[in-house]
């Protein structure tokens, strides 16, 4: 029995202390390194790349929204020159309007009618944002986002209860 | 065996160290050769571009929204010298498209100022001529691609940029002035609110490194201004002056519409106008500043018209009532100078109707006399003559009220004042002046804008008073009389259904050898309907030849104005306003 016990204990020893079983873990340890350095290669690129994508397409986006606002700006000023005084009164004369002279005006009492008041002229206040415009992960660096992942508190689920 | 596997092994190893070892050597040498410091500096130089953001200028509105100056969008067409391919083809297609010289264009190309990179070959292009040069260097460019080498237009760029517009032409040119193309207003609105029309650029820094976007600021536009100006009024009263100098063979004129109960100005009509959107035209149009605008900025002797403020001060002071009468033997000797009537003629006795009706010289200058030169420059005084009213429109002058103490003024002076001359006012002061008679003794300061939009939000812009020099009784009275008397001489100034008070002016013109009997400036200031006024008239024709009389002339132009701005207006005849009134 002792002598079964003995041999279990070398046969243990002998497979710790084998050769090929050392080179594994080294081997081991040294990839489970390059994959975590691969991991947050790849992570960094993945939130570079997109960062960048992002910022481009606010560039673009811009460009787009100044060129947008020359046109409504283009717009506004061919709609003004299309309805101007001149061109309004060649139409209503082509369409066979007449200037209305004094003597043909008739003014009628409505009980009750209140004249229209002047309209107000301006559009309503545009919205403001109530945070900055500029989310977080176009500023923050890796080991910021990081640092904000490992401090933010778990999910706390929402289903309220009944007592 | 093992050790010959073993040797192998180790020297190929030695060698992959080596050259691992040598590439991390090269790395860092590369990263502090003198090259990679000069492409650290041009990265550096390169991160970061300093834009400036120019805010749109502010918009112009009349009172019902119609859009008198806007923005419209043109083109910088420039050429990238460090970039171009081919000078003599940019030349030559910028040349025909957009009118220019090519051969100018290529010189300018080929001779660069010092240190210079982007040529401007042409700036302020129609948005319609860039479109087109834009195509034609996109076919270009593309027939370039598939051929495999660089298009002949390489280096040809365009930048758009917002220019002023103005879509209703010469209308309302004298109260909006204009922009030029370095962005500064000039006269008018444009020149008075310039500041706040431009609103404030912005720099901003900004990465070129897309990850690294910042947020643009958001660069607010200029305030956009509603004016109290009713565009179609304007143009009608446009229309009218213009007839009028042509029937009376003015040589030019203005005419203005205000509102007695707030000092809005509804129309203002000078000539001669221009089409500002070619504000280049000025100095072949104009001599002087003062012409631009002449309801504001050019000072004249406006005779009779005054008469309404020499009465008012006279009503109100008490020196007379309207049933007062007086002598008119023809000739009154003041100051070592005889005053005679406009027609040399005695009006033997007369009532302040009749005083006002026959527009008697003589009347005014014995109420002056009566009153005293201290009581009635304080009253010309509080009236406004000789100040500035205020009219939020550039270029404004103040004229001249000669008062005692003044070198150059003499007693015959109080007199001539009295019916308006030798005293210089501008038709905006007298609208002013006399709109203490329309509306129950409380002066209006005249003013242009009605409203201010920014962020969204409308200013409304409220009367502003300007003092109260006679009684509202004095203006009630005054107003009475001027009404009768304009009945009484059946006068051209008359509006079918409406009453109407107002005056007639012909002032003779000073020159440097004394009056010109053969030159005057006609003029009329009316306002109605006389129980509840709601528009002010002011009409100035210069030089006439038909007729050298406002009553001839100003008169039924006033009548004519008067007509049009009660349609429009919508203000109803007097008997119906007054059923209305007593249900």
């Amino acid at each position: 029995m002792q002598n079964v016990n003995y041999t279990v204990d070398n046969f243990i020893h002998a497979y710790k202390q084998a050769p090929w079983r050392i080179q594994m873990q080294w081997i081991g340890a040294f990839l489970l390194g390059i994959f975590g350095l691969a991991l947050v290669a790849a992570l960094y690129l993945d939130i570079t790349s997109q960062a960048g994508i992002q910022g481009r397409n606010i560039q673009d986006m811009t460009a787009q929204l100044v060129v947008i606002q020359h046109t409504n700006a283009d717009l506004q000023n061919k709609l003004a020159e299309t309805t101007s005084t001149y061109n309004m009164e060649q139409r209503a004369l082509a369409l066979g309007y007449q200037p209305i002279e004094p003597s043909q005006v008739e003014y009628i009492i409505v009980p009750g009618y209140a004249a229209p008041k002047p309209a107000i002229l301006a559009v309503a206040p545009a919205l403001k944002p109530a945070a900055p415009s500029e989310p977080p992960e176009y500023t923050q660096s890796l080991i910021e986002w990081l640092d904000q992942q490992l401090r933010m508190p778990p999910a706390i689920s929402m289903i309220g209860i009944a007592q | 065996m093992r050790q010959e596997y073993a040797w192998r092994s180790l020297v190929l190893a030695g060698i992959l160290g080596f050259v691992g070892v040598s590439i991390i050597l090269q790395i860092i040498r590369i990263q502090n050769s003198p090259e990679a410091a000069t492409f650290r500096r041009q990265t550096a130089s390169q991160a970061n571009i300093t834009e400036t953001y120019y805010p749109d200028r502010g918009e112009i509105y009349d009172r019902n929204g119609h859009l008198l100056a806007g923005n419209k969008t043109v083109y910088e067409v420039s050429v990238d010298l460090n970039n171009v391919k081919d000078k003599h083809a940019i030349a030559l297609t910028v040349g025909v498209q957009l009118g220019l010289n090519p051969d100018t264009l290529y010189s300018q190309m080929m001779n660069p100022p010092d240190g210079v990179q982007t040529l401007v070959l042409a700036d302020f292009v129609d948005s319609d001529k860039a479109a087109m040069l834009q195509q034609i260097k996109a076919e270009t460019d593309k027939q370039a691609a598939a051929a495999g080498h660089a298009s002949s237009l390489t280096g040809l760029g365009f930048r758009a940029h917002p220019q002023r517009s103005y879509p209703e032409g010469a209308l309302a040119s004298n109260v909006l002035g204009f922009v030029t193309r370095e962005g500064r207003g000039y006269f008018g609105v444009e020149e008075k609110y310039n500041d706040l029309l431009a609103g404030n650029k912005v720099n901003v820094t900004v990465p070129t490194d897309p990850s690294k976007a910042v947020d643009i600021p958001r660069v607010p536009n200029g305030t956009t201004l509603i004016l109290t100006i009713n565009r179609d009024l304007q143009a009608a009263t446009e229309q009218i002056l213009d007839e009028s100098l042509t029937k009376y063979g003015a040589q030019h004129g203005t005419i203005v519409v205000m509102d007695p109960r707030t000092g809005e100005i509804l129309s203002l009509a000078s000539s001669p106008r221009m089409d500002i959107n070619q504000f280049w035209n000025y100095t072949s149009i104009f001599h002087n500043a003062s012409e631009y605008d002449r309801a504001i900025s050019m000072p004249y002797e406006p005779g009779s018209v005054i008469k309404v403020l020499t009465m008012a001060a006279a009503l109100d002071s008490g020196t007379v009532v309207p049933s007062s009468t007086y002598l008119d033997t023809g000739a009154l000797l003041i100051g070592g100078a005889t005053i005679h009537n406009w027609d040399m003629q005695a009006w033997g006795i007369q009532d302040m109707v009749g005083c006002l009706q026959h527009s008697l010289n003589i009347c005014m200058a014995t109420l002056s006399e009566k009153m005293g030169a201290q009581n009635f420059y304080g009253y010309m005084n509080r009236f406004g003559i000789g100040h500035l009213t205020g009219v939020d429109l550039a270029g404004e002058a103040a004229g001249r009220l000669k008062v005692p103490g003044d070198g150059d003024w003499y007693p015959v002076d109080l007199a001539t004042n009295a019916f308006g001359q030798g005293v210089s006012v501008t038709p905006i002061q007298l609208l002013m002046a006399a709109s203490s008679v329309a509306n129950n003794g409380r002066m209006v300061t005249p003013h242009i804008l009605y409203a201010m939009l920014r962020d969204g939000r409308q200013y409304n812009v409220s009367a502003q008073y300007a003092g109260s020099p006679i009684t509202a009784n004095t203006a009630h009275t005054l107003s009475q009389m001027l009404a009768t008397s304009l009945e009484n001489e059946a006068s051209g100034a008359l509006v079918p259904g409406y009453r109407i008070a107002g005056k007639t002016g012909t002032a003779q013109i000073p020159t440097q050898f004394g009056y010109d009997s053969a030159l005057t400036n006609a003029s009329f200031i009316g306002w109605g309907p006389v129980d509840d006024p709601k528009f002010m008239i002011y009409v100035w024709l210069e030089k006439p030849t038909a007729s050298i009389w406002g009553s001839d002339t100003a008169a039924p132009t006033f009548a004519l104005v008067a007509q049009k701005t009660i349609l429009m207006l919508n203000i109803p005849p007097d008997n119906i306003r007054n059923q209305v009134a007593k249900p």
